[in-house]
């Protein structure tokens, strides 16, 4: 769906994104990971054809990102972090106007409203909508045309954990229908429960290209966090899940019956990212 | 097709923004003016009112309805989506140009001007360079202040001449200014050929300029605020 070879950009200069490689597969969420001003809604914006003067190749369902033509667009569907929508009329005429923009016939309105829970506020004017309410009818806006790709910019970016939950949901059905979805987010842990393959942005540049389980086995393996007391206060230990066996302290304190505590834990994508690019994401 | 869609869902735009209820009130206010006139002052009075407002609207308008949408961000979605900047701006003009002719078409009747055809089609030339005009400076600012700055200049090049020109007073160079040959029009008089094509001409040219505008403004996703 998306070959991406040697690509760079620059607003100056200097260049912002260089170097750039990956794939996207047909079906596949792809997320991309990185702190602001990493370049990651420039590479979005260069994928969906709003910036054509980059370097290299950015190919989208066949068509190379800076010769689209208006039927570029009729397979891509663009979930902005913010509402693109006019707030004086309702989201009803909303999603009629937008729809009619396309050559496609659209996807009834009616089960996309009820898909978002909007169907009873669908004659409510935009301007009278929470940001919840806002984020889904955008999100919705994107599918009228029933496009393959979908490029969704920080699609739980503010919302609360109800709104965030429907959202998800919402995009894993889209996924189950067989849409391709690129999603740009700071928000590890909805990569890590979303994508099949995320990519680390910092700099303009890939730090780090897989599938989130990948990642995270790859660069940090679970520890066991134990606790005991002496006679002078509780101590704690840590030992890699792997070398339980050798921990001669641990043995000890098992066979003593001595534990306090004990319990596993994984390194988080945030953690693994912190590894890999000395950078949070906040 | 497109542009239809453009053009309706401009006109909703404006009526639920009230420019209609707005442009209704102030017609029967102008056609009041104009009934007050002596008669013999109707036909010039009713041609500087038209070409002041209805025709010269698209001016202002463009600058209300682009900031808005700019605040509304919905000039990202239409940089994803199929709609050329041609026919947003078609779309603009077209649905301003309705509400110009037909405000011109009343106050040309009170006034009882002859030649209506032409009193229209005046109206939607100059209409058309005005709004035009509007596109190309509200895609590029951000703010309503910078808007109002920005016209000065265009209203200045717009209205002195054209008025200057409805009493006999035109420097010969002037002939064939794209304003005056409105304003001939507008006042019922039929222009000449060579006028007529220096209009069309500028039109042109305004609207390949608009289209650059929209363009640039698409790519930068906008983002103004009022």
């Amino acid at each position: 769906m998306i070959q991406v070879s040697n690509l760079s950009f620059s607003y100056t200069r200097q260049p912002f994104i260089s170097g750039m490689n990956f794939s996207v597969s047909a079906g596949e969420i792809f997320g991309f990971l990185g702190p602001s001003g990493a370049g990651k809604s420039t590479l979005q914006k260069i994928l969906i054809g709003m910036l054509g003067t980059y370097q290299g190749s950015a190919v989208v369902n066949g068509i190379e990102c800076k010769k689209r033509t208006k039927a570029f667009y009729e397979e891509i569907g663009v979930d902005f972090e913010f509402s693109t929508m006019y707030e004086k009329l309702t989201a009803r005429e909303n999603l009629r106007f937008f729809a009619s923009l396309y050559e496609k016939k659209p996807r009834p309105m009616e089960t996309l409203l009820r898909m978002a829970g909007l169907e009873q506020d669908g004659d409510k004017r935009v301007a009278q909508y929470s940001k919840g309410m806002k984020s889904r009818l955008n999100f919705i806006k994107a599918l009228l045309h029933d496009p393959l790709l979908l490029c969704l910019d920080e699609p739980t970016s503010g919302l609360d954990p109800t709104n965030s939950r429907m959202m998800k949901d919402m995009i894993l059905a889209e996924k189950s229908r067989g849409k391709t979805i690129l999603l740009t987010t700071h928000n590890m842990q909805d990569a890590a429960e979303l994508c099949d393959r995320v990519a680390f942005i910092v700099g303009g540049k890939i730090c780090a290209l897989d599938s989130p389980h990948n990642l995270i086995m790859a660069k940090g393996a679970a520890t066991v966090t134990y606790t005991w007391v002496e006679e002078d206060g509780e101590h704690s230990a840590d030992c890699p899940l792997g070398r339980l066996s050798s921990d001669g302290r641990l043995k000890g304190l098992i066979a003593g019956n001595r534990l306090q505590s004990i319990h596993s834990s994984e390194p988080t994508l945030n953690d693994i990212f912190m590894e890999i690019t000395g950078r949070t994401l906040l | 097709m497109r542009v239809k869609a453009m053009f309706l869902a401009d006109m909703r735009f404006q009526a639920r923004y009230g420019f209609y209820f707005l442009y209704a009130v102030l017609t029967v206010v102008y056609g009041m003016v104009l009934y007050a006139l002596p008669e013999g002052w109707r036909e010039k009075a009713a041609a500087i009112l038209i070409f002041s407002d209805p025709a010269s609207m698209g001016l202002f308008f463009m600058g209300a309805i682009v900031l808005l949408e700019k605040s509304q961000r919905t000039p990202w979605a239409f940089a994803a989506s199929p709609v050329r900047p041609m026919e947003y701006v078609i779309g603009k003009v077209g649905s301003l140009s309705a509400v110009s002719l037909a405000v011109a078409a009343v106050l040309a009747l009170t006034a009882g001007v002859g030649n209506l055809p032409m009193v229209l089609l005046g109206t939607a030339m100059a209409g058309g360079m005005f709004t035009l005009s509007g596109i190309v400076v509200a895609a590029k600012i951000s703010s309503l202040n910078q808007f109002i700055l920005w016209t000065v200049p265009v209203e200045v090049v717009g209205f002195v001449p054209a008025v200057l020109h409805l009493f006999g007073i035109t420097p010969d160079w002037l002939r064939y200014y794209p304003v005056n040959v409105c304003m001939e029009m507008v006042s019922g008089a039929v222009p000449s050929p060579a006028g007529i094509f220096v209009a069309a001409a500028w039109t042109a040219v305004l609207l390949g300029l608009s289209g650059q505008a929209v363009l640039a403004m698409w790519g930068s996703g906008g983002g103004g605020k009022l």
